[in-house]
């Protein structure tokens, strides 16, 4: 593990500040670019939630000199692939194309950015796309659970909704509204990461699609606080809630978390091994104990995204609605485990390895290692974040993640989706187990 | 007209063709040296679909692929996945209608160590009584995990109208009866039956060079495997035209699908005008269908087809979701954009379109070891040994005339079998 660089310094920056870092790589001829805007969901204005990812859509559909058929024409007809969406922190535009390609396509990630069209039609049908995109996601169970928990842990707040919005709110964006958004992009601080076959002239080539109007931006900065960024309204809920939503289906969908850090934090990377010591892999704690042990569940696992505020830390699982009781126990448990015992260093040792086998996994194509370095760059943290974190993984010991576990994981709240006789007796289970407030068993700071 | 050129300049620049050797036995190591890959992945392959089960023996293809993991002879359960992610790795399987493989990605220091685990796991697996009973509580959790979502339920009903009488109408999965009656005894039997030499296909891919894993591989566990014999003919699909509609419960949004018999994945042209045809009517914004059903009429939230390349006749797929008021505008809608497909030839543009989108999706695949190994092992498995580049060569071989009057032609809605699904 080798930390000789301290801080990346970016390739070059465009007129305004824009930081662009390319990595190349050898293999087939392919460019793969990252251009993260910081604010996304989780900036989304007071009653607009959904208007982050609206944006996004639309910028996709025309930008300068190209409206959306033409747009269209000009990524299709070189068969690339360019996305647009908000993720809860930031705005994520994504290119993969042919190395040759590269001329005509990478240029519009800038105009999509600084020139979008927003026409009202196309607004229109993005914000249509997406109101039936939020119906039919309310067929999935997990994904009702999801938004429920959501809701438990961060309210109104920033985090309390999904990037694609509430249905009320997103019926009254205007595209007014958008162009407003739009104007503001980069304030925050954006970064653009390639990687690939990179051609020889990227420099000019971007700064001369910014046509003389500089971007002002600049690298974004780290945020370390243990609260969502900007909370603009109401207050997270009180920690452990139990919301249930009664389904008529087969399962009865768990899951458990609480908000934590953000992944600049230092208490992040205890909490991810601890993440990577629950449920990655199928050697995995809630793996071994809820499926090979006693048949619970095929889907058991613990959700723990990067975020620039307060990160949720979910376990979650389905299983079928006559095992809730014993399965409500047995998660109950294997939460509070986390804070009353130190992990052995046996299981210790298996999270280091998989947390380092995780890195392996996530450089395998350019598109993820671009996806990896501009997500560290946009939380203001520095290139080789991860290798410090390989380092520092090593020093930690079990008593240090409890600890951390301590710091964080205190109090649980519990979303239930499923038929009502599940959800009574995963209720008396949280009920009997006291709920999952263990503060009281928290040491004295 | 112009004759076909290469639209997309060097096709697969640096790499190799596959390495390819036979054992004794039948059994067949194949693999590629891809050098920046920061992994190798070890894919074992073998021809124990679904398709090959009795009637009694529904779902257990996959329930086996489940109960390997559970030990084998010489290894404890859960040995396996602990080792192998202790070594920084990852492993899991897949059970198809055809074929079913387990796959490790390892760092390649590793890779020797983890090549033999993976071969004892899949070769010996110990199917012991009590794990075998709490492996079937899993499958049953799957099976209503996948029953809990309306859309996989209204699939497989689709696929029932579509393939009677043949297995590909029938759910991986199985029935939930045929899961409780089923017996170690009899999951070993069909281990037996199937996991034999002329069957399997162990492929490699990753940075090779300087590794003696092919040879580890010719000398190990595979070539100890009895030397079964490949499978008959497989039962030739013929996809039943019809209409059916179906009530779901928990359904938000109306479906439309609609399902196509296309040539056999062995037809690496006809598969290959087949991807060129979805993707001329369905893939991206400016696609036929995508353009008038979802840009311009705005009838649909999404409508996709795909093809699905599989051994007894590949599948064409397609899925609309809207609303249940507009399923008939939607299905006339698609019936149109057919004819008119069928009645004007296809101009330049949209053949440049085309023909790079389906190149560009094949190069990108090239990436990692993972969907390498995978297009190898898949290849070798069956039998089909063309070079990386034929597929390339297959798309150059159409001509926008010639993909009407055949590819195009055979997407005729009269010809699909038709499933609407409305929420209850």
């Amino acid at each position: 593990m080798t930390t000789a660089i301290p801080f990346t310094v970016p390739s070059f920056s465009l007129s305004g500040g824009l930081p662009v870092v390319a990595r190349s790589r050898p293999g087939p001829e392919i460019l793969a670019a990252r251009l993260v805007i910081r604010g996304g969901s989780g900036a989304d204005p007071r009653h607009g939630r959904g208007a982050h990812q609206l944006l996004a859509g639309t910028m996709t559909r025309g930008c300068g000199p190209l409206d959306a058929d033409a747009l269209a024409d000009l990524v299709e007809g070189a068969g690339a692939a360019l996305r647009a969406e908000a993720h809860e922190d930031s705005l994520v535009l994504g290119l993969k194309c042919a190395a040759t390609d590269t001329p005509d396509l990478l240029p519009l990630l800038l105009a999509m950015t600084r020139r979008p069209l927003l026409a009202p039609d196309q607004v229109a049908i993005e914000r249509q796309l997406n109101l039936q995109t939020l119906q039919r996601q309310k067929e999935d169970p997990y994904q009702l659970a999801h938004d429920q928990l959501l809701r438990q842990l961060y309210g109104e707040g920033p985090y309390g909704h999904d990037p694609l919005g509430v249905e009320g709110e997103l019926k009254a964006i205007s595209a007014d509204q958008l162009g407003d958004l739009a104007a503001g992009l980069g304030r925050q601080g954006a970064v653009l990461v390639l990687s690939g076959t990179l051609s020889d002239n990227l420099q000019s080539l971007l700064e001369d699609s910014l046509e003389g109007l500089p971007w002002t931006t600049h690298l974004p900065l780290a945020s370390t606080e243990g609260a969502p960024p900007h909370a603009f309204t109401g207050v997270p809920a009180a920690g452990g809630s139990l919301m249930a939503l009664e389904q008529d289906t087969e399962q009865l969908v768990l899951m458990l978390g609480c908000p934590t850090v953000p992944l600049g934090h230092p208490d992040a990377l205890p909490l991810r091994l601890l993440q990577t010591h629950l449920g990655l892999g199928m050697s995995s704690r809630l793996f071994v104990v809820m499926r090979e042990e006693r048949g619970l569940a095929y889907d058991v696992g613990v959700s723990h995204p990067a975020r620039c505020g307060a990160a949720p830390f979910v376990m979650h699982l389905s299983t079928s609605a006559d095992r809730a009781e014993e399965a409500t126990t047995c998660l109950l448990e294997e939460w509070r485990r986390l804070l009353e015992e130190p992990l052995d260093p046996a299981a210790l040792e298996l999270a280091r390895a998989k947390y380092i086998g995780q890195d392996a996994m996530g450089r395998q194509t350019c598109a993820q290692i671009a996806e990896r370095l501009a997500l560290v760059l946009s939380h203001g943290l520095p290139a080789d974040h991860v290798e410090r974190c390989l380092a520092r993984a090593a020093e930690l010991d079990g008593t240090a993640l409890q600890q951390a576990a301590r710091r964080w994981l205190p109090q649980a709240s519990l979303s239930l989706v499923g038929p009502a006789p599940a959800l009574a007796s995963a209720t008396a289970a949280w009920e009997a187990a006291g709920g999952m407030d263990l503060s009281r068993s928290r040491t004295p700071a | 007209m112009p004759s076909p050129s290469r639209c997309c300049g060097p096709l697969l620049p640096g790499l190799e063709q596959p390495n390819r050797r036979v054992l004794a036995n039948g059994a067949e190591l194949v693999s590629l040296d891809l050098s920046e890959a920061p992994l190798i992945c070890l894919d074992f392959w073998c021809r124990a679909g679904s398709v090959f089960e009795a009637g009694s023996e529904s779902g257990m293809a996959h329930f086996l692929e489940h109960m390997v993991f559970k030990g084998s002879h010489s290894l404890a359960a859960g040995e396996f996945d602990r080792r192998i992610e202790a070594l920084g790795g990852s492993s899991n399987a897949a059970t198809g209608f055809d074929d079913v493989h387990y796959h490790v990605l390892i760092p390649p220091r590793a890779a020797p160590e983890a090549l033999e685990l993976l071969l004892d796991l899949v070769l010996e697996p110990r199917l012991e009584g009590e794990a075998f009973a709490m492996e079937r509580q899993v499958v049953l959790e799957e099976l209503a995990q996948s029953e809990d979502q309306p859309e996989e339920v209204a699939v497989q009903q689709l696929l029932a109208m579509a393939c009677p009488g043949h297995a590909y109408g029938l759910p991986i999965l199985g029935r939930r009866e045929a899961l409780l009656a089923h017996e170690p005894e009899a999951m070993a039997a069909f281990h037996q039956r199937l996991y034999g030499g002329g069957r399997c296909v162990l492929a490699l891919a990753g940075a090779l060079a300087g590794t003696d894993l092919e040879s580890r591989a010719a000398e190990g566990a595979l070539a100890s495997l009895d030397p079964l014999a490949g499978p008959p003919p497989l039962d030739p699909l013929r996809v039943q035209p019809g209409e059916r509609r179906l009530e779901l419960p928990r359904l938000e949004a109306a479906r439309l699908l609609m399902a196509w018999g296309q040539p056999p994945a062995r037809d690496l042209h006809g598969v290959m005008g087949g991807d060129l045809a979805t993707s001329l009517l369905a893939e991206g914004r400016r696609s036929r269908l995508v353009a008038r059903l979802r840009e311009q009429l705005q009838l649909v939230e999404s409508v996709d087809l795909d093809l699905h390349p599989m051994e007894c006749g590949s599948l064409a797929l397609l899925e609309a979701v809207c609303d249940p008021d507009d399923l008939p505008a939607v299905r006339a809608a698609i019936h149109t954009v057919w004819e008119e497909v069928m009645a004007e030839p296809v101009l330049a543009p949209e053949w440049s379109r085309v023909r790079r989108l389906v190149t560009n999706s094949y190069r990108f695949g090239m990436e990692a070891p993972g969907n390498v190994a995978g297009l190898i092992g898949t290849g070798h498995l069956w039998g089909r040994y063309e070079s990386l580049e034929a597929p390339l060569e297959a798309i150059d071989a159409w001509d926008p005339e010639t993909l009407r009057a055949e590819a195009l032609a055979s997407l005729d809605p009269r010809r699909a079998a038709v499933l609407e699904a409305v929420p209850a």
